[in-house]
């Protein structure tokens, strides 16, 4: 779930498990109307961690699994999980964020959750933290369960999910799998030492537009057109390319054409 | 119900300041209601410096069954202690926002909030064990005649001191989840009092009878005070039907408005 800061990513969860009341509208879980029996069956974390500082790890623990109706015995497993069993005893508010990161994501996991709905996870933590979130989450994932991740990091959306939604002040402005990000044309950078290469890729009849950055061509393809059909192109002519790279449209690049869309249309409706 | 209790024992059973702060209430509880006999004594040695002699013996402060209401009477002021407890057991769950990770969790709201009353519950039950068993002691001590008639007298103080104290831990309760925040909870916890007192001063005499609706007046109404009856004056030693029924109206309003509260807002 995708969307700039106060698009509604959180609150939408929040609507989902039971914490924000709906003003209109209506969800079901696993196909059913949402009771807080089916709450337990979701592990969430939603924007910070949240527990009681004055009890341990454990303890914490302990706790959410007294609410969840988890066996005690997942505590050490969902501990080793993400690898806090050697902090356990000491108290919740002298860990480190991502520790505390951590605890929550421990404390999401106790009751072999169905779906696992993660806000943040790596919000404000250091490339380390971020990079030990990551693995955790890929983890999790390769375990089979079903993870909705509210992010910002669009490269690590792009890498762990399979579909994406994109939130606008509220309103779903897109949803589809991530495999359709990237799709349509193809932009190929391209450098080659020729006094006119300018002229010649514009002859070049795959090129929709043509665009210099730096020292390079910004070479966009027509639909049907591919990176090996410039490069042969260019071979015929008797020129090596010494720099030929083909620019996949990143989700970032997709989140934020999207975004300016949306705009575009409601500045539209609204004159 | 019982694991409702024990998942919000489990949040204070780790928690320092809720030993303390129950630890304080039940020794200032139990060195108060056993030392009367030290005061009067005191006040017997500051009499004779003045010429007057007081003879403590004829005050029968621990004999039965006058036991029960005197210490009942007493023990009623000391509510405000556990009641700043709640307060702070409540508030944290907002100022930690445990509140919103305990429903995500799984929790209802009604849950969450029957943990919190059958914790109220608790404690209440527990200060009626404590000053029966300081009465049924002191009493054993002090007075002369420990036959199981009298002991057995009036002991439908306790029901009614059961009911003051729930009732203003109920009220601790709500005025915790609408304020939401601990210092100003309990500022206003403490002016209750004073700012009804400030109302019923302006009832004109003629609605007279309007003061024993309000909250605090009901509570305080459940037990009266007995010492009068030492100064041969007529006193209140029973508990009135009326009184009970207001102070129950009054328990089972607020734990509504908590429930009203808690179920209109976010968490």
């Amino acid at each position: 779930m995708l969307g700039p800061n106060g698009s509604g990513k959180t609150t939408t969860l929040g609507m989902l498990m039971g914490v924000v009341n709906p003003t209109q509208g209506e969800f079901t879980w696993f196909g059913q109307a949402a009771t807080h029996e089916t709450r337990k069956k979701i592990g969430a974390v939603l924007e910070h961690p949240i527990f009681y500082p004055y009890l341990s790890g454990q303890k914490n623990l302990e706790l959410t699994a007294m609410i969840k109706g988890a066996p005690k015995e997942h505590i050490a497993k969902v501990l080793d999980i993400v690898e806090l069993a050697q902090r356990k005893e000491d108290k919740y508010r002298t860990y480190s964020l991502g520790m505390k990161q951590r605890l929550a994501i421990a404390s999401a996991l106790l009751n072999d959750p169905i779906v696992l709905i993660l806000d943040e996870p790596t919000n404000g933590l250091d490339p380390m933290g971020i990079a030990e979130i990551r693995t955790i989450i890929k983890r999790i994932a390769a375990d089979g369960k079903t993870i909705i991740l509210a992010s910002h990091l669009l490269d690590e959306v792009q890498k762990v999910c399979s579909h994406f939604a994109i939130l606008r002040k509220g309103n779903l402005v897109h949803s589809g799998p991530v495999d359709d990000v990237g799709r349509g044309e193809e932009t190929v950078e391209v450098f080659a030492y020729h006094d006119d290469l300018s002229a010649l890729l514009q002859h070049f009849e795959g090129t929709l537009s043509l665009k210099k950055e730096g020292a390079n061509y910004l070479v966009k393809l027509k639909q049907e057109f591919h990176s090996q059909d410039l490069n042969r192109f260019l071979f015929g002519k008797g020129i090596v390319a010494s720099h030929l790279v083909t620019q996949k449209k990143s989700l970032e690049k997709q989140f934020l054409e999207i975004l300016s869309e949306a705009e575009n249309k409601s500045h539209l409706t609204r004159s | 119900m019982l694991h409702l209790l024990k998942v919000d024992l489990k949040k204070m059973i780790s928690y320092r300041t809720f030993w303390v702060v129950c630890g304080l209430y039940f020794l200032t509880l139990a060195f108060t209601t056993a030392s009367g006999m030290e005061f009067l004594k005191w006040l017997a040695s500051k009499g004779a410096e003045f010429g007057t002699s007081l003879n403590i013996s004829r005050i029968p402060l621990y004999h039965f069954p006058d036991v029960w209401q005197n210490l009942i009477f007493i023990s009623g002021f000391f509510k405000i202690v556990l009641a700043i407890m709640v307060v702070i057991s409540i508030t944290n769950e907002f100022t930690y926002r445990t509140i919103r990770q305990n429903i995500i969790d799984g929790m209802s709201r009604w849950e969450f909030l029957l943990s919190k009353i059958l914790t109220n519950g608790l404690l209440s039950i527990t200060s009626v064990a404590m000053v029966f068993i300081i009465g049924l002691v002191t009493g054993l001590i002090y007075s002369p005649a420990s036959n199981l008639e009298y002991i057995l007298t009036d002991l439908e103080f306790f029901p009614a001191y059961f009911l003051e104290v729930f009732a203003f831990l109920s009220y601790a309760l709500m005025l915790g989840i609408i304020i939401q925040r601990s210092g100003l909870t309990i500022i206003v916890l403490m002016l209750s009092f004073m700012i009804e007192a400030i109302i019923k001063v302006n009832i004109p005499d003629q609605a007279e009878f309007l003061k024993m609706f309000f909250p605090m007046e009901s509570i305080t109404n459940l037990v009266a005070m007995p010492f009068a009856r030492y100064a041969f004056q007529e006193i209140q030693d029973y508990v009135s039907a009326a009184s009970v029924a207001i102070a129950m109206a009054w328990t089972f309003l607020f734990n509504y408005f908590g429930y009203l509260k808690l179920t209109k807002s976010d968490i």
